[in-house]
């Protein structure tokens, strides 16, 4: 019988259009919907290769032509198409606006725009942040120096210098490349607008399908139908009824998630990492925090279904804007200001938990985020098996 | 499972004693300060049908929610086939059925699925499963719907479907609470056929209503209730006797002078006089030919009217003598 009662609820729930609706078709309408808008914001903020000039003088400044170059170097990563010219040609160029600015490479250089904008910007910051880091060096650099001159006093003589500074200056040097290298790498796994919309499009999804579990519950108490009624005066046990009936809204459930990824993968070409098991993982528990919170609103308030199914639709809203559905900045703005709204919402933990799997190498944090969602429905099946174990009830 | 069928057709021999199927003593329901049940006491014995007849509000659903565990109340005791219910009593439910005043079935499911998994809630056996149906499905004579989904069938059908989903698993027992509420007047004799039918089989029925002329046809005791109280109990000839009333005459389109209208009303057994738009309407205490006397009377004035007929009392006429007011108010 409970293999009976399982066949007939997956039946019903993938007879009820308003369900399918909700757990199927929206988040692959919303994912579409991401999918247009968000790339398109995403492309049109690529940024152009910057036309540039360089003019050289006779102070001889190779930190900055050594930079210049790597930026102009063509690839993936290039910033600037780059042109030696002399000063007058360069303003020549500048005013017919063939280049964004020029830059006269003196000991300290002279930055030339005509306007302000993005590129005459950037090309601000770049010579800015070159000659920041120049200055750092230098700095650190005289210091070792200075240390060394204190230290060996006497010892050596004043051509030991130049090979101090060398070596010095080397060492440093290693360890910018070091750290260049270093953001480089970081910088290839940072994550864009669309892939947090589709995590929250994930959580939501998991969610909703809440409202698989609430209704699965629903028709099986007797003050919420009569169908519950009729039900409940089977000789079915109510463990029996409502486990089959959870584990049917269960799989319909994992079932409209896999559709997700599915068509967000191979339709919408979201790459969502490579380690699949753990993906699945997060699914699966995200999931179950769905079902446990959709269980815990059917038992828990004594309203009729459709507030029921507003309530859960509501709190999932919430969840997910909280946790960056609507913009990415609330979830920055929750974890900063109230952090613990954050570790207490399921939307965040199951967007959390996919940020962290794609962002960090370790996994402390996506289990810590699996962790917590495994605790929240612990928590509300708690409460659920509170009310369920109620036989009787005073009104119907 | 063959012993249950067989069950299910065991009709007591002639003469011997039958059982009481349930029995509610001194059954207390209070809603916060209200008592909508109020001190019930009553039997059913086996294989008889027993009405409900009460107005609305007046505790019929409440007590059949209370039989059944689904409502706590708060004193008294049930018994059912001897044993006392609870919401674990897992072997007496497996021998009731229910159809309840508004219809309960998924609108998901066609006609079939809707009775399969009801009638799977009693039965494992496919097979066996498979011959209730289609005996249910005959019994309410939506034979030609099976593939139909609710959505698609008339409130009489519907309500058919919704007595094959309560019945398809041969209970002994049996609550029917309004089953024929708001259907057509074809429906409504198909339920009635078919409760008659669930009688022959051997099954006890708790039938509750507020139609009276239902109840008339097809119970054979009844108990009236009002405000949580039973305020008369017996068969229907029993209970007509309460109503102090034997005969109620009608007579349409008749124009009565005021001296006619008096030598009416000064006629033997009378018990009350209605004259009002070219109807009057009589009611007898008792005694033979009164009509035939009031026809004589009306030719020898020479007065002609339409329409006349001659009633037996409602349990209506009871209600309304015990009570002071109608069953449908």
């Amino acid at each position: 019988m409970f293999f009976h009662n399982f066949k007939y609820t997956l039946k019903i729930l993938f007879k009820s259009k308003m369900l399918i609706f909700w757990t199927y078709a929206f988040p692959l309408i919303l994912g579409t919907f991401f999918y247009m808008a968000f790339s398109n914001i995403e492309n049109s903020e690529k940024l152009e290769v910057i036309p540039i000039a360089l003019v050289e003088t006779e102070e001889e400044n190779i930190t900055y032509k050594e930079v210049f170059n790597a930026l102009s170097k063509e690839g993936e990563n290039q910033l600037f198409t780059t042109q030696y010219v002399e000063e007058k040609e360069a303003k020549n160029k500048l005013s017919k606006k063939e280049i964004s600015g020029y830059v006269v490479l003196e000991e300290t250089p002279k930055i030339v725009v005509n306007q302000s904008g993005i590129n005459e910007t950037i090309l601000k910051l770049v010579v800015e942040e070159v000659e920041e880091m120049t200055t750092i060096l230098k700095n650190v650099a005289t210091i070792e120096i200075s240390k060394k001159i204190t230290t060996e006093e006497g010892r050596y003589g004043e051509e030991q210098f130049e090979t101090w500074y060398t070596e010095i200056y080397k060492k440093v040097m290693e360890i910018q490349n070091e750290q260049e290298v270093n953001i480089k790498d970081t910088s290839n796994a940072n994550l864009s607008y669309t892939m947090i919309e589709f995590y929250t499009l994930i959580a939501m999804t998991c969610l909703y399908g809440g409202i698989l579990g609430m209704v699965a519950i629903n028709q099986n108490m007797p003050n919420m139908s009569n169908k519950g009624k009729r039900i409940s005066i089977s000789p079915l046990s109510k463990g029996k009824l409502i486990l089959s009936s959870v584990f049917a809204s269960y799989i319909v459930q994992l079932i409209g998630l896999s559709l997700l990824f599915l068509y967000t993968v191979f339709v919408l070409h979201v790459e969502y990492g490579t380690n699949l098991s753990l993906i699945i993982l997060l699914a699966l528990v995200g999931s179950l925090s769905g079902l446990s919170l959709g269980i815990f609103v059917a038992t828990i308030f004594k309203v009729n279904e459709n507030t029921k199914t507003g309530i859960m639709i509501s709190v999932t809203m919430f969840g997910c804007f909280l946790s960056g559905m609507m913009g990415i900045t609330m979830k920055y703005i929750v974890d900063k200001n109230i952090p613990l709204l954050n570790k207490l919402n399921p939307a965040s933990m199951i967007t959390d938990g996919f940020y962290s799997l794609y962002y960090y190498s370790t996994h402390e944090r996506f289990y810590f985020n699996i962790i917590s969602l495994l605790v929240f429905s612990a928590i509300l099946i708690f409460f659920a098996i509170l009310s369920l174990r109620r036989q009787k009830y005073d009104s119907i | 499972m063959k012993m249950k069928i067989m069950n299910y057709h065991y009709k007591k021999e002639k003469g011997e004693k039958m059982k009481n199927c349930i029995e509610v003593k001194n059954l207390v329901k209070e809603y916060k300060e209200i008592r909508a049940i109020d001190d019930l006491t009553f039997e059913v014995k086996e294989g008889e049908i027993l009405g409900l007849l009460g107005p609305n509000g007046s505790g019929k659903s409440t007590t059949i929610n209370c039989i059944l565990s689904l409502l706590k109340f708060s004193q008294g005791s049930i018994k059912i086939f001897g044993e006392k219910m609870d919401v674990n009593a897992y072997e007496i439910k497996r021998n009731i059925g229910v159809v309840f005043q508004d219809v309960s079935v998924f609108e998901e499911l066609n006609v079939y699925d809707n009775i399969d998994y009801f009638c799977g809630l009693y039965i494992k056996d496919k097979q066996l499963r498979k011959t209730y149906i289609e005996d249910a499905l005959h019994l309410v004579g939506l034979e030609n719907y099976k593939k139909f989904y609710p959505k698609q069938l008339s409130g009489g059908l519907l309500r058919r479907l919704n007595i094959a989903c309560g019945i398809a698993h041969k209970p002994k027992l049996i609550f029917l609470d309004e089953p024929t509420v708001a259907v057509d007047p074809q429906s409504r004799n198909n339920i009635l056929d078919g409760i008659e039918k669930l009688r022959r089989f051997g099954a006890t029925i708790v039938y509750t209503t507020h139609y009276m002329e239902e109840v008339e046809i097809l119970c054979d005791r009844v108990i009236i209730l009002d405000k949580g109280h039973i305020i008369a109990s017996g068969t229907c000839d029993e209970l007509k006797h309460l109503a102090n009333i034997e005969e109620k005459v009608t007579v349409e389109g008749i124009e009565l002078s005021q001296k006619t209208l008096s030598k009416i009303k000064e006629f033997k057994n009378i018990e009350e006089v209605n004259y009002e738009e070219n109807i009057l309407f009589i009611t007898y205490k008792k005694g033979k030919n009164n009509l035939s006397e009031l026809m004589d009377f009306l030719k020898e004035k020479k007065v002609t009217y339409n329409k006349i007929f001659s009633e037996r009392p409602t349990l209506n006429d009871v209600f309304l003598e015990l009570t002071g007011k109608e069953l449908r108010d």
